[in-house]
């Protein structure tokens, strides 16, 4: 008995020392945690500079992979049918040009089974595709297209210029909205003159309608859809989503999978991909889970900074970047006092070091933001705008010769008599911008800004800079994080609607910023039929925007993709729009 | 014989009985202790300013960062011991207020049990009722985000089972004879209830704090977590958020930048729970 008490005390002791030694913590467990997992972590620790990845060889898709359990990597000539299986992270619908779901990657999924009278090529720049020549009229109101002879429709009819006088018509007047009706608003006819040839006829001229309308629109079969009265009823059931595009939907499985088999009379030569797999995932995590493991060759979506060493490190995964135009920068009330004086605008540029946002938020996967918005690798960017303009002591001195002193030694400069302290509002939701935030109010703190963070609800956010998606409600807060999605920058005759002062042209100067030259610049640039010439006035409103700061750009992100490149490895990075689209599925030799 | 052995071994059982709650009550006293102590010194134990940015991000531990860097090169280890701070304070003062709330409605309802006190148990029932983390989700992403916001709604969500308690305490409170007799020479309820009932709940209501205090530190982790709370303010909670959101779920980091939070969150609400439980022993030993 004594004996069996005592073995009881001796336990509760036990239980006590383990406890105690439990809440003496942090410091007793490091120890064995550091020696055993530094090693792992050693290879996998970020190294900005090495992060541009080489363009895949063609021939490391013959390499056969020792991890590889796909049934692709035989070394034969007879080449074995090649099948990539893709990870997506949500449903996307039945992928018609009425029921796809996002703009990315449902948008490019889509235009894997349909064609566009243009095609993006790898710099962004749209090139004849259905097309064989596109000519513009010297007002930029008439588009002249010729197109290839002999596309024809996966089901053998074939493709000519009334299908696509029909796909106009229809994207414009059938009553349920979509993205293609935006596209061809402004088209005031479109004039089929023989099979092959079409112009379409603008209401007024559009430098852009290339861009936004010709490399954007799927072209539809009139023999399949002049039939269909509600296109978002019209669901994928074998016979709907009939294209010219290099692969067909062969099957559906709702929130699970889709197929697709190439088109091997595709017009521009057969796919070098056979089948395609397109397999929904419910999250990031489980995406990168399934490549780690082998059950996917490729993720249809961008991976997080962080992800990227690690899963470069990784054989034989691969991952590529590329330059996408989406933007994170700072914006502020540019008709409020202090943000009213250029001098202030210009000291907050001066204290920002991009090059530190880039390397410690994005661990190098991004590019330094220019002063004049455009992307350095965007084809209209002016070179003579310098990126690196990080200069803590001339913001100071700048401030300071504007007479924004620090009269009561707090270390906060005062305008006005109030102190120079703000708040930054930015969302929760986005925890790069966060931290970017949190960047942010150090470096203002070096120039004698005292700022806060307040992160809040998307909604709440977006309401305080741009209240009901309208500028003309104005702006309801001093300064913010904010940021662009690609397509604003991708097209840049959209630059007039961030800096335009006039509301209606400018509907999206959500600084309340206005500046006569620029103003005139804007309005010539919509008119100006001559690509030189708009690419030089572009080039003085990215001057202008430099020195007189209506925003504070920070970094573009980069696009980065992880893909196995034992199966697959020819993947083609569309500057802008990332890896998915037909060009990377296509043989090197049939892209544009 | 058998008479005295079974006499001995209930009177041992009385003494382990009582012994037991008084050793684990000690081990959460320790506990919570080296917490409030880490709390307390934090600039002098923190290694760095958890807020400067010292060296590269997503460092494994190493000599001079045992807990290695988060994703912006910040302190980890630093981190923790300064996010002990926002925890203990969410955890005391949401008790606090949930205890204050919880005590005031329970001697209401308690001493007034018929009209007024049914209609505010009615209440206590319908906070009980209601699914209770959905509803902390949205009052907290409702208010928006700050650590006010988020002692606020964690104290006005757990004050009723303290309610619940105190009343049914007040309830044999206030048909003792003391009180009657109180009452029967005429004192006004509101020094009957100060004098009288009040201080006898003291002990049952010091237990149900230090129980609000477990739960309510729990609470502001998952908020925090959730991305709820203030995610630039350090407490374990936001360490664990940014720890998700940059992936170290997914990598070798979750050993240095997840299990310590993760621990320590346990730990704390363990080393009230014990306390709580030993002093419950004390207060009413038939539990």
């Amino acid at each position: 008995m004594q004996r069996i008490k005592r073995l009881k005390w001796t336990v509760l002791l036990v239980v006590l020392a383990l406890v105690i030694v439990g809440c003496g913590d942090g410091d007793a467990e490091e120890e064995p945690a550091a020696t055993t997992a530094a090693a792992p972590a050693t290879t996998a620790a970020p190294e900005p500079g090495d992060q541009e990845e080489p363009a895949p060889e063609p021939g490391d898709q013959e390499e056969p992979a020792p991890e590889t359990t796909t049934t692709t990597a035989a070394p034969a000539p007879p080449p074995e049918p090649v099948t990539v299986r893709a990870a997506v992270t949500g449903d996307e619908g039945t992928l018609t040009p009425y029921t796809y779901i996002s703009g990315f990657p449902g948008w490019n999924l889509l235009m894997l089974q349909y064609d566009s009278l243009m095609q993006l090529d790898a710099a962004g720049v749209p090139q004849p595709w259905l097309a064989s020549s596109v000519n513009v009229s010297d007002d930029l109101t008439e588009w002249s297209v010729t197109l290839v002879e002999g596309v024809t429709f996966h089901d053998g009819e074939p493709l000519t210029s009334d299908d696509v006088a029909f796909s106009v018509e229809f994207y414009t007047t059938n009553p349920e909205a979509s993205r293609f009706a935006r596209d061809f608003r402004g088209v005031a006819d479109v004039v089929v003159h023989d099979d092959y040839n079409v112009t379409f006829v603008l209401e007024s001229a559009n430098p852009g309608f290339d861009v936004v309308a010709l490399a954007d629109a799927p072209i539809i079969p009139r023999h399949i859809w002049e039939s269909v009265e509600l296109p978002s009823e019209h669901q994928f059931a074998g016979g709907t989503n009939i294209g010219s595009g290099p692969y067909m939907l062969t099957e559906y499985v709702d929130s699970q999978s889709y197929r697709f088999a190439a088109n091997p009379n595709y017009f521009r030569g057969a796919p070098a991909v056979d089948e395609l797999v397109v397999i929904v995932f419910a999250d990031d995590a489980g995406a990168q889970a399934a490549i780690r493991t082998g059950e996917v060759d490729v993720i249809f979506e961008r991976i997080p900074p962080e992800q990227i060493d690690l899963l470069d490190a990784q054989d034989p995964l691969d991952v590529i970047l590329g330059p996408e135009f989406a933007t994170q920068m700072i914006n502020y009330d540019a008709s409020i006092r202090p943000f009213d004086d250029v001098a202030v605008r210009q000291a907050i540029n001066l204290a920002m070091d991009r090059q530190d946002f880039v390397d410690t938020v994005y661990l190098g996967a991004a590019t330094v933001g220019s002063p004049g918005w455009i992307h350095p690798g965007h084809s209209v960017y002016n070179p003579g705008i310098a990126t690196d303009v990080y200069d803590p002591a001339a913001a100071n001195a700048l401030l300071e010769g504007a007479g924004y002193a620090d009269t009561d030694g707090d270390g906060v400069r005062e305008f006005d008599g109030q102190p120079m302290s703000f708040e930054i509002i930015t969302n929760a939701s986005d925890s790069l911008r966060l931290r970017i935030a949190e960047l942010t109010v150090e470096m203002l703190a070096a120039i004698g800004i005292e700022t806060e963070v307040l992160p809040v609800d998307t909604g709440v956010w977006e309401n305080a800079v741009w209240p009901g998606f309208d500028v003309n409600n104005g702006r309801n807060y001093q300064i913010a994080m904010w940021g662009w999605s690609p397509p604003v920058q991708a097209d840049p005759l959209r630059l007039p609607w961030l800096v335009h002062s006039s509301l209606d042209r400018g509907f999206l100067n959500l600084t309340g910023y206005g500046n006569a030259e620029m103003d005139e610049l804007s309005e010539a640039l919509a008119v100006e039929p001559d690509p030189a010439e708009r690419k030089a006035i572009l080039g003085r409103m990215q001057e202008i925007i430099a020195e007189d700061l209506p925003f504070v750009l920070l970094l573009y992100p980069d696009g980065a993709y992880v893909y196995d490149s034992s199966v697959y490895a020819d993947w083609e990075f569309i500057a802008g729009q990332g890896i998915v689209s037909k060009l990377s599925l296509l043989p090197p030799s049939a892209r544009p | 014989m058998t008479a005295s052995g079974s006499e001995r071994r209930a009177a041992r059982r009385m003494r382990r009985r009582s012994r037991l709650p008084t050793i684990l009550g000690v081990a959460g006293l320790v506990i919570v202790g080296a917490l409030v102590f880490t709390a307390v010194l934090a600039p002098w134990l923190a290694p760095y300013d958890p807020t400067d940015r010292i060296a590269r991000p997503f460092l494994p531990p190493s000599a001079e960062h045992l807990l290695g860097t988060n994703d912006v090169g910040h302190d980890l280890l630093s981190e923790i011991i300064y996010g002990s701070r926002v925890s203990l304070l969410v955890g005391l003062v949401a008790a606090t207020v949930a205890l204050l709330i919880g005590t005031s409605v329970g001697v209401v309802a308690g001493y007034y049990p018929k009209r007024l006190g049914s209609t505010l148990m009615r209440g206590v029932d319908v906070i009980l009722i209601l699914p209770f983390l959905p509803l902390l989700i949205v009052l907290a992403a409702y208010l928006g985000r700050s650590l006010l916001n988020t002692i606020l709604v964690i104290g006005l969500l757990i004050w009723a089972e303290p309610a619940r308690i105190i009343r049914s305490q007040v309830l044999s409170l206030r048909s003792r004879e003391y009180v009657l007799a109180a009452r029967s020479m005429g004192a006004p309820d509101r020094w009957t209830i100060l004098r009288h009932i009040v201080p006898r709940t003291a002990l049952l209501a010091t237990g149900s704090f230090v129980r609000a205090v477990s739960g309510a530190i729990l609470l502001e982790a998952a908020l925090s977590f959730l991305g709820l709370g203030d995610p630039i303010q350090k407490s374990w909670g936001s360490t664990l958020y940014w720890a998700q959101t940059r992936g170290a779920f997914l990598t070798p980091a979750w050993k240095w930048w997840v299990l310590p939070p993760g621990l320590l969150i346990m730990l704390a609400s363990l080393g009230f729970a014990l306390i709580a439980f030993s002093l419950e022993e004390r207060i009413n030993p038939r539990l």
